[in-house]
């Protein structure tokens, strides 16, 4: 009796199990990751995921420097300021990388582009992480109610048509995503070169008046949008087959004269670890930002400085790093291409009275021969062929030194001096304005680093494109430039190694854009890729 | 309710009575060797539904008995025997164990188990005298080789690596294609700790293996690569039985890696590296001379000879003890209780794994043994020296052979370890690999498991209901894990910089625990079940239904520390990258839910059919795509019970068995708990401390998901032929033939620039099909009393191909062949999956590489991309065979395995294969070691592998290979000291290795051949005593 009973209610238990554990297939996280109702309840303004967005241009992932937003791709080798000085500076004639590094050599040559290509690729995905992540905010905000949500979505805006800038001077076209498109698992097919421009200028012709002059340090603004305005227009030519100079004119105006900044006094303090605090802030328009404690990436300005230090030749100490081959890389060296616009020599370098000469690490008084660098670039894995830049340094302008393995020194991505020569060139270029305005701005540019003042029988055109590689090279526009003065691609200029050349050699027309990566192609058959590769 | 009770007790009393008084015939049923009674045996009166069971002391009663019937004798493993009743009262019958049959050979189904002649899907069995013998230390290897169809491969040489094992290659792509594993009816977590160490092999009593939907279909869920059924040895019916077994073993490594020696290597510096030959063996103090390159010495150097692997590795001695006790407690609960320990030491210098185990089961009957009970309990304390095995063998791998194991200098800062430093920015910084002794001797990974598996069932016959059974069984799988690692004062891998500026003082070491993690498991698993059976007369011979339910709840929840080291002080501190959870919570959770049911039919003894149905919900999937309904049926024909065959004596038992059937797989890949267990959900990751970017805002990162992901459902076709030739069971076996077809493959794939994010992610993608062929064959060629001898082996050939992948044309696969993303392998629309993608080498006339020159394959003039092809890495035919030769008490047993077909890339040729090599591009203060120039492992032509070299197929080998697994001889004295017997063995695993793989070892699952733990060669002794 006693046993059949405990049998029946055995048995009851399990039907009575059975209905109630039907909930239990409702699972939800706990520890770091969160819900958005969770995440509701930590941050009610989203803040977090907006800084994200910003941080999408420096930082490689969510879980410190060795993590990745886009799985696959190499963590410290990925990160978008990486890749922006990778296409634009190291396929130019200002710098050049020793690593190889299984697709780098490919890029400091110009030579085998291919779809393969790791480096080009991870500028592509990077692209295609931010916009979704603002596409994602955008459409989060629409959903909330919250103080400044114009605003914010405004900022989302800028940065998805900053990345949209990048897929249109690099790749020239691409699907072209949008809050519209969350949600959809359906393939986009891709958007023209003209598409994607025309949607870029009216996103920032829209957002133009909707910022503020600043919001914060690191963040975007009304001078920051129309900055961007002017880099568009200015190369319209290129990008759609139109001359817009006049708008390019307009805006670099614009920036120059409503913008509120003002040119620092010394060049070298804009690429100082304290260029978030000294004079050099005022001159910066957008700058991404680092920092060695909790702000760590390899991609960030962190890969300019240690990757043009090394011990070998010099004490990478006196510029804020630890030394060593896992602080000091010894891989970046500028050509003559870039230093030979101050001097044929190291001693001319030296003499020269232009403040932006003395940024190259020549050595060439030192006892030991080895330790010399060489003003030929014979082989540019040698890393003694060619000058480091000590352009970008983490020490501080002020002198102090405090050695970390990463930089804490902000990326100037627009800077007022920028703006300078942009609204010179439009002028120049018929944009409007007058050439006293143009010299002038251009003078300003040089006085500022003791160059000397030219005249006007000077100024010319591609006097500018000189003036910007000795004011902006190795700041991600150099390539971009070379394109727009047709002297990218083809034999009428050359650098060293170009075309994997020593002395240089002319390269085909259709290097003037990347190759759309492999993995995108096979990711969407919707694709195609561009001509000649 | 208290009517039908007695009701019910009335029936229950009175029926045995009601037997009584019929004319019984009573016996006892023995083992034909040991004398001792078996329980269990089904005695049953040919051609009628009249039979019983033996009870615990192999007694029987039957009664109603006519003259002349045949009363039948069964039970697994043994002979039957019939006798034909004429009026004896007393039989007393002694059977004889069997080595090999079909018939009366029971299977685990799922819920029951069958004969195996009555069943309907594939199904393998492999039994105790089928294990492989020698040193085997975790389950699996006992089943190596052992079944068609199933490739084992073992994750290297470490003393407890898991094995990756793969039923007809897998199902699925990115989802899981592990195989469900049973323990005692508990289906174990596809999470955590490798399940296969749980149970100590001795205790194991068999292995079913269950391979087609038609079987698998009952566990719906995770069967999709099939199932396989444990079941542990069980308790005694008769007087206590004890065995105590040991074993000793010695191992040692089959083959190393072929890098040079001082003397080959200081000649290769001077030939190739003539600058560098003062980089070699260590600055002589005496001298300040420099080598002068006219001269074979090398002037003002010492020069030592290190063999770095041999330094790392040692011949190891493992012992392992087993007691267990088998006994009738109270003559009526059944009982077994064993315990083992086993300490083993890995072949690579301070890899040890210690376990305790145990197991406990008492099966007892109640109720007139209409309640009968099952009780488990099973538990290992396991205690690992986790070495970093990568960082030895990359060290010892590349590491100057002239360069001496212990610095003698007197101010070697790392207690007497060498390691070549170099003054640079002020800090006097480590040069070149680490010191690969150090790296075992200085560092301590401890990892520490508690696992405990149990589970109570409950098989009760309805009293009112005598065909009906109610199953209800219990189950829990706990393991508590720590795993601490730590390093001694002094230590290579910590030594690090603060920011002074004199490189005599500004050095500092990090002893102690440099990372600390915890985690506890908790798996609980219920089954409920109703089973109908009943024996009927006329065409429908008998019906078998069951019905259930089952709950399956697996959560892990574990912290870790994590540290680092402080910037400035170089003092190592922990580290918490997210505020809001200090202790690095990771919880895991997954709940499976279903319903089941599933009925069989025998229709006039001749076909059998076999219908399942089940319906599975999971947590992994949004609640609208939770649930999948997962169908089969299967059919047998047993031809040997039609005329044209029944006379037969060459055919003594032919079945054919056709199989269809769904099945479903959620378990999804691993390595990222959100889209392991929440794929279908936004969620957000806060950024690490060191990612934060706006001032005083913790950035969040939506991580792409996936709302509608759903299961992948894999729908197989099985024919199958069991075959028994011949008397005397001289040839057995079974071929079976399937197709496979998998659709909505849950597949990581390259995401289109898309909404949610991310560059891949988990998608149901695609199509695989697969189809392939099995046999096993199993020959009794001499069976006399004094001599047996008999063969067994098996072949099985798969082939997959990806069909679909939607629109998209691959996918990467993995096999890192160095760098981030640098993968050699991809799930290809039209490959196998898994293959190669690679350049076709071009030879010269003498048969030497073309070094960068490849195969034109499109014909366009350019190498690039387009040129590559696909080469199958995994192979398509796997096999195994063994023997077995008795000679009174001898016995003489070999296990064979391999496979045929399949690539393996030769990774250390690629990394340490060619020139340079030896002077890596990071610094220029060092010499390295690299694969022999000399001897031909690697080629002097190669002066580097870049780009598209590292993607030739010079560098894929065939990984077709013969392994001895292991021979062992025995002796048996069979009068021992009294009662007992005493069996003394000697076994070599690992034996010898058949293969033109030039590398070191061609059995590699991922196909790609690194930094290998080789597998050891072992000898081992053992006794075994019976009392």
């Amino acid at each position: 009796m006693k046993n059949f009973k405990k049998y029946t209610l055995g048995l009851g238990l399990v039907l009575l199990l059975t209905s109630s554990c039907i909930d239990d297939l409702n699972t939800e996280p706990k520890g770091s990751a969160k819900s958005l109702d969770q995440l509701l309840q930590e941050q009610p303004t989203l803040a977090g995921l907006v800084s994200k967005v910003y941080g999408s241009y420096a930082l490689s992932g969510p879980s410190g420097p060795g993590s990745t937003d886009t799985p696959g791709d190499d963590a410290g080798e990925s990160p978008f300021l990486r890749g922006i000085i990778n296409l634009q500076d190291f396929t130019a004639d200002d710098m050049k990388n020793r690593w190889g590094d299984n697709g780098l050599d490919q890029l400091t040559t110009a030579n085998n582009w291919d779809s393969n290509n790791k480096f080009m690729r991870y500028m592509y995905n990077r692209i295609y992480y931010t916009v979704p992540q603002a596409n994602q905010v955008i459409g989060q905000f629409n959903n909330f109610t919250v103080s400044n949500k114009d605003q914010v979505i405004s900022e989302m805006r800028f940065l998805r048509a900053l990345a949209y800038f990048y897929l249109i001077d690099c790749f020239g076209k691409g699907p072209l995503l949008t809050e519209a498109d969350l949600g959809s698992n359906e393939l986009k097919g891709e958007s023209t070169r003209k598409q994607l421009y025309d949607f870029v200028e009216s996103e920032l012709l829209d957002i133009e008046n909707k910022l503020p002059q600043r919001i914060g340090y690191g963040q975007t603004s009304q001078p920051a949008v129309r900055m961007l305005l002017a880099k568009l227009y200015l190369n319209s030519e290129v990008y759609i087959g139109q001359n817009k100079y006049a708008q390019a004119y307009k805006y670099s105006k614009l920036v120059i004269d409503e913008g509120g900044y003002t040119l620092a006094p010394n060049f070298r303090s804009l690429f100082c670890r304290d260029n978030d605090v000294t004079a050099a802030k005022d001159e910066i328009i957008y700058a991404l930002i680092a920092d060695p404690i909790v702000s760590q990436s390899y991609g960030n300005t962190t890969y300019l400085i240690n990757g043009s230090l090394n011990d070998a030749t010099m004490t990478a100490l006196d510029y804020g790093n630890p030394g060593g081959g896992t602080n000091a890389w010894a891989g970046h060296r500028a050509t003559k291409s870039w230093y030979g616009l101050f001097g044929n020599s190291p001693a001319a370098l030296e003499a020269s009275p232009d403040d932006r000469a003395h940024l190259f690490w020549t050595n060439y008084l030192d006892a030991d021969l080895t330790k010399r660098h060489s003003y030929e670039m014979t082989n540019y894995k040698t890393w003694t062929d060619g000058y480091p830049s000590i352009k970008f340094t983490n020490a501080n302008f002020i002198g102090t030194v405090s050695p970390n393995s990463f930089a804490g020194t902000d990326f100037p991505l627009y800077r007022l001096a920028d703006a300078y020569l942009m609204l010179a060139e439009s002028i120049l270029r018929g944009g409007g304005g007058s050439n006293a305005d143009a010299l002038n701005y251009v003078n300003l540019v040089r006085v500022r680093s003791h160059a000397t003042p030219i005249t006007s029988s000077e100024l010319t055109l591609d006097f500018i494109l000189d003036e910007r590689a000795r004011e902006l090279n190795f700041e991600g526009h150099r390539r971009t430039d070379l394109i727009r003065y047709g002297k990218f691609t083809g034999g009428s200029y050359l650098w060293p190694w170009k075309g994997n050349v020593k002395d240089g050699t002319s390269i085909p027309a259709h290097y003037n854009l990347f190759p759309i990566p492999i993995k995108a192609l096979e990711a969407n058959p919707k694709l195609t890729q561009n001509p000649g590769y | 309710m208290k009517t039908i009770y007695k009701k019910l007790l009335f029936l229950l009393l009175f029926l045995p009575f009601s037997v009584l008084a019929q004319e019984t015939l009573s016996g006892t049923v023995v083992d034909s060797k040991s004398n001792q009674p078996i329980p269990g045996v089904n005695v049953v009166i040919e051609g009628s539904s009249t039979g019983t069971q033996t009870d615990f002391d192999g007694k029987f009663k039957l009664a109603k008995l006519n003259k002349g019937d045949k009363i039948v004798f069964s039970f697994i493993g043994y002979s039957s025997q019939t006798v034909v009743f004429n009026n004896q009262q007393i039989l007393n019958v002694s059977l004889v164990e069997e080595s090999n049959q079909l018939k009366e050979v029971v299977v685990q189904v799922g819920y029951g188990s069958i004969k195996k002649k009555d069943a309907t899907g594939s199904v393998a069995l492999v039994t105790a005298k089928d294990f492989n013998k020698g040193a085997i230390f975790s389950t699996d290897q006992l089943l190596a080789g052992k079944a068609a169809g199933v490739r084992i491969t073992n994750s290297g040489g470490a003393p407890d690596s898991g094995p990756i094992i793969r039923i007809r290659g897998g199902a699925s792509l990115n989802a899981s294609n592990d195989p469900l594993i049973i323990i005692d009816g508990v289906p174990i977590s596809d999470a955590g700790t490798n399940p296969w160490s749980l149970i100590n092999p001795n205790d194991v009593e068999s292995f079913s293996i269950l391979k087609d939907a038609s079987a698998t279909a009952i566990y719906g869920v995770r069967a999709s690569n099939g199932v396989i059924l444990i079941t542990t040895k069980k308790g005694t019916s008769g007087e206590p039985q004890f065995n105590y077994s040991s074993n000793v073993t010695i191992g040692e490594a089959s083959k190393t890696l072929g890098v040079m020696n001082a003397s080959d290597f200081t000649r290769f510096i001077q030939e190739y590296h003539p600058g560098r030959t003062n980089q070699l063996g260590v600055d002589d103090p005496a001298t300040t001379a420099v080598d002068d390159l006219s001269t074979p010495q090398i002037e003002g150097r010492i020069l030592y000879d290190t063999n770095w692997q041999k330094e790392i590795m040692r011949t190891s001695i493992s012992t392992d003890h087993n007691f267990s006790a088998r006994a009738n407690l109270y003559k009526k609960i059944p009982f077994r209780a064993s315990i083992g320990y086993t300490d083993v030491q890995g072949i690579v210098k301070t890899s040890e794994y210690k376990r305790l185990s145990y197991s406990f089961k008492m099966t007892p009957k109640f109720l007139n043994d209409d309640l009968k009970i099952d009780i488990n309990a099973k538990g290992t304390y396991s205690n690992k020296n986790n070495v970093d095995e990568g960082g030895a063998f990359g060290g010892a791998a590349v590491m100057d052979p002239t360069k001496p194991l212990y610095g003698d200098s007197f101010n070697n800062k790392f207690v007497g370890y060498y390691q070549q430093t170099s003054i640079s920015g002020n800090r006097d910084q480590k040069v070149g690999p680490t010191n690969p002794l150090a790296i075992l001797d200085q560092r301590r990974g401890v990892d520490n498991a508690i696992r405990f598996l149990g589970n109570i069932e409950l098989d009760y016959k309805i009293p009112f209901l005598r065909d009906l059974r109610a199953v209800v069984n219990m189950g829990l799988d706990a393991t508590t894990r720590d795993y601490k690692e730590t390093y001694t004062d002094n230590s290579l891998a910590t030594y690090t910089f603060n920011q002074g500026t004199d490189p005599a003082t500004n050095y500092l070491f990090n002893p102690g625990q440099a990372s600390f993690f915890k985690a506890t498991a908790t798996n609980k698993t219920m089954d409920a079940y109703l089973a109908y059976s009943k024996t009927l007369t006329g065409f429908v011979n008998k019906v078998d239904a069951q019905a259930g339910y089952s709950y399956q709840d697996f959560k892990t929840d574990g912290n870790s520390l994590s540290y680092r080291n402080n910037v400035d002080t170089g003092i190592r501190e922990q580290y918490i990258s997210d505020i809001n959870n200090p202790n690095n919570r990771e919880y895991r959770p997954r709940n499976l839910q279903a319903f089941f049911a599933r009925g069989n039919v025998d229709l006039g003894g001749k076909y059998l059919l076999t219908a399942t149905l089940r319906a599975d919900g999971t947590s992994v999937f949004a609640e609208n795509q939770r649930w999948g309904y997962f169908p089969a049926v299967g059919a047998a024909w047993k031809l040997k019970e039609e005329s044209f065959l029944k006379e037969s004596n060459f055919v003594q038992d032919l079945k054919l068995r056709l199989g269809w059937g769904k099945t479903g797989q959620a378990a999804l890949p691993g390595g990222n708990i959100q889209r392991e267990y929440f794929p279908y959900l936004p969620t957000f990751i806060p950024g690490d401390v060191a990612s934060q970017y706006l001032p005083n805002v913790t950035p969040y990162t939506v991580g792409p998901y996936e709302a509608d992901l759903t299961w992948e459902k894999t729908t197989t076709y099985n024919l199958g032929l069991d075959f028994e030739l011949f008397k005397n069971n001289i040839l057995s076996g079974s071929v079976d033939y399937y197709q496979r077809k998998t659709n909505d493959l849950l597949a990581v794939v390259p995401l289109a620039a898309g909404s949610t994010g991310g560059t891949e992610y988990l998608q149901n993608i695609g199509s695989l099909d697969s189809d392939g062929y099995e046999l096993s064959l199993n020959v009794n060629a001499i069976q006399t009393d004094d001599y047996s001898l008999s063969f067994g082996g098996n072949i099985a050939y798969n082939y997959s191909t990806i069909s679909e992948l939607k629109g998209i044309t691959r996918t990467s696969a993995g096999g890192g062949i160095g760098g981030t993303g640098n993968n050699l392998a991809y799930h290809a629309v039209g490959q196998q999956p898994y293959s190669a993608f690679v350049y076709e080498q071009v030879y010269d006339a003498s048969g030497e590489p073309v070094v960068g020159a490849y195969k034109d394959r499109n014909g366009d003039g350019i190498i690039n991309d387009s040129d590559e092809y696909y080469v199958v890495l995994r192979p398509n035919w796997t096999y195994g065979f063994n023997m077995t030769f008795g000679y009174k008490n001898f016995d003489l047993t070999a296990n064979f395995r391999g496979q045929i077909g399949g690539q393996v890339y030769n990774l250390k040729k690629q990394q340490n294969g060619y020139i340079q090599a030896a002077i890596p591009s990071q610094s220029t203060e060092y010499v390295q070691n690299v694969l022999n120039f000399y001897d031909g492992t690697a080629s002097p032509l190669f002066d580097t592998y870049l780009g598209n070299a590292e993607r030739s197929d010079y560098l894929l080998e065939d990984a077709t290979f013969l392994r001895c697994d292991n021979i062992s001889l025995g002796y048996k004295f069979a009068k021992f000291v009294g009662k007992s017997s005493l069996r003394v063995s000697g076994a070599v695993n690992n034996a010898f290795l058949v293969t033109k793989y030039t590398g070191q070892d061609p059995e590699n699952f991922d196909a790609i051949d690194g930094n290998f733990y080789p597998r050891p060669r072992t000898y081992t002794l053992g006794v075994s005593l019976d009392f």
